[in-house]
């Protein structure tokens, strides 16, 4: 009887877990042959043109203005996010009495289940203007949509790398301490050091993350199709264009297929993070 | 707990397959019309079946042909390679005009400017004039902060015809999803410029006359403003004009004088009489 309980059992695991990857492959099965019409008809050009005009005539279907402003935000973001989240994982993980962690984690916990559309509307309506006042010409811009994927991916960033640093064994921090050092250089040189995979790991999960978000950037980011210059020029990255513009395009049409192709773009660059990260934490732990 | 669910499944299988008698899909800009005749509809026949989707006019186009809606909103009229598809299937589609609209040029109240050219106008969404001094020397020399709805709305199609002519928008418009959205921002920022339909205006925005002339009801219905368009209301009529049915009932109240106060209502101008 629990020999055949124990086959039930693994069989539901088993076929879960197969659900998980079949459904991997169907997604990216499903992009590539929406993309496959745009790639044929506007081929190459799709990758190498700045040109955006998908509904005039004759159309053309350039997304690297997109994508060049989606890895600009990224950086820009994640120059912000991460040494922060590591501020914050670093402080939780070293210094932070009990009762301080516990009001950190919980606030923490509170603000990641904030929904992303609440901090795009509490952008454009609170910060916004004060956007004008420091001088930007256009209220929505790179630095306001930085803020706001701030807000949405710190509480995540600074969970992990804490996570990342409390996995390793409490001897070695303990052994640091006992051979002289100080708590940060213990904390910074020794611990920090035998976590880096699980930071590394952190650091790409916000990266992909970020570049992924949508509601915050099409919200906050200005949704011009324009290089910047500065940090307060408005830009429009691909999540943002692909939200906006899916709603609305007829179905089966070049322009629907080329949404589909900067999809496919996103998804690659995200399936090319996580190999990344996989294969370097796996060299490191060895 | 199992008789529940199983219920709940049957019933909703029920709807599913019960449900949907007409069909309307199509724009976002005549959504609030068919919303309210549906409504209306609905309060003297209280078992009809009417699924409404706003998605864009193309959409809607598209699925008249694949068969998937009764009825196709547009804001727009049929483009050149639809009517050729048209043509090549053997179908015909019949277009009612429904109401017309004007595409209203909204600025802060603050901005000392009251009347714009269709030039100007042009000039700024391609990106040839950049502050408002250019547009004329007494306004301040500040970027001009352009808004414009994203591609695939009928809105923006009317705009690029009556007001770009072909020519492309700069890539430095900001190109939004809702109309709500660009008249709040201009609201906020004294130099924004936007154009929405003239039915969403309100009084946080300064409307300006185009060519002298101002988006006034009549001046839309004579096409005497420069910015105006027709909505229409595409119905298969391959097979002959629906003369009974779901399809003829909504036709008929839409173009009665009920419906085309429910038109008025959603902020259009009527399409039939002065």
């Amino acid at each position: 009887m629990r020999e055949f309980k124990n086959k039930i059992n693994s069989l539901i695991i088993k076929s879960v877990a197969l659900t998980g990857i079949i459904a991997l492959i169907l997604i990216f099965g499903f992009v590539i042959r929406e993309s496959i019409p745009a790639l044929k008809e506007a081929g190459m050009e799709i990758f190498t043109s700045f040109d955006w005009y998908p509904t005039y005539d004759p159309p053309s279907f350039g997304i690297l203005t997109m994508l060049i402003n989606s890895i600009l935000l990224t950086i820009f973001s994640s120059l912000i996010v991460l040494p922060l989240g590591y501020i914050v994982a670093f402080f939780m993980y070293d210094y932070a009495k009990n009762f301080e962690k516990r009001m950190i984690k919980g606030a923490i916990d509170l603000l990641s289940g904030v929904p992303s559309v609440i901090i795009g509307m509490f952008l454009i309506i609170y910060v916004s203007p004060w956007m004008l006042e420091i001088g930007a010409w256009s209220p929505e811009n790179i630095l306001l949509a930085s803020i706001g994927l701030t807000i949405l991916s710190l509480p995540y960033t600074a969970s992990l790398m804490e996570e990342a640093m409390s996995s390793i064994d409490k001897s070695l921090k303990e052994g640091a301490l006992a051979l002289g050092t100080t708590r940060f250089t213990a904390g910074f040189k020794v611990v920090s050091k035998a976590a880096l995979p699980g930071i590394f790991n952190a650091i790409i999960l916000t990266i992909n993350r970020i570049i992924g978000e949508t509601m915050v950037v099409l919200m906050a980011a200005g949704g011009a199709n324009m290089l910047p210059l500065s940090i307060l020029d408005p830009i429009r990255p691909l999540t943002a264009a692909i939200a906006s513009e899916m709603g609305e395009v007829e179905i089966g049409s070049i322009h629907y297929s080329a949404l589909f192709v900067s999809g496919l773009v996103l998804l690659t660059i995200s399936f090319i993070l996580t190999l990344t990260s996989k294969r370097l934490s796996r060299r490191w732990s060895k | 707990m199992k008789k529940v669910l199983l219920v709940i499944v049957l019933m909703s299988i029920m709807v599913i397959s019960f449900s949907a008698k007409l069909v309307i899909k199509g724009s976002n800009t005549i959504f609030p019309i068919a919303q309210l005749w549906i409504e209306e509809l609905k309060k003297e026949k209280p078992d009809l079946e009417i699924t409404l989707e706003g998605a864009g006019s193309s959409t809607g186009i598209a699925a008249l042909f694949n068969g998937t809606t009764d009825i196709a909103n547009a804001s727009r009229f049929l483009k050149e390679k639809e009517i050729k598809k048209m043509n090549e299937e053997g179908k015909y589609f019949a277009p009612i005009v429904i109401a017309y609209d004007g595409i209203a040029i909204i600025v802060n109240p603050k901005l000392g400017i009251n009347d714009i050219s269709l030039e100007t106008l042009k000039g700024i969404y391609t990106g040839k004039l950049r502050t408002w001094n250019q547009v004329s020397p007494n306004l301040p020399k500040k970027r001009i902060v352009i808004y414009s709805r994203n591609t695939a709305s009928g809105t923006f199609e009317t705009f690029e015809k009556k007001v770009l002519k072909e020519a492309r928008m700069a890539p430095t418009v900001k190109m939004v999803e809702s109309t709500q959205f660009e008249i709040d921002q201009v609201a906020r920022n004294p130099y924004a410029i936007a154009y929405v339909g003239v039915g969403y205006v309100n009084n946080s925005v300064k409307v300006l006359k185009v060519e002298g002339v101002e988006p006034t009801k009549l001046n839309v219905l004579k096409a005497t403003y420069p910015i105006s368009r027709p909505l229409y209301m595409f119905i298969d009529v391959s097979n002959g004009w629906p003369e009974t049915g779901i399809i003829k009932e909504y036709i008929t109240f839409g173009l009665s004088k009920k419906g085309q106060e429910l038109a008025e209502k959603a902020g259009y101008i009527a399409a039939y009489g002065f």
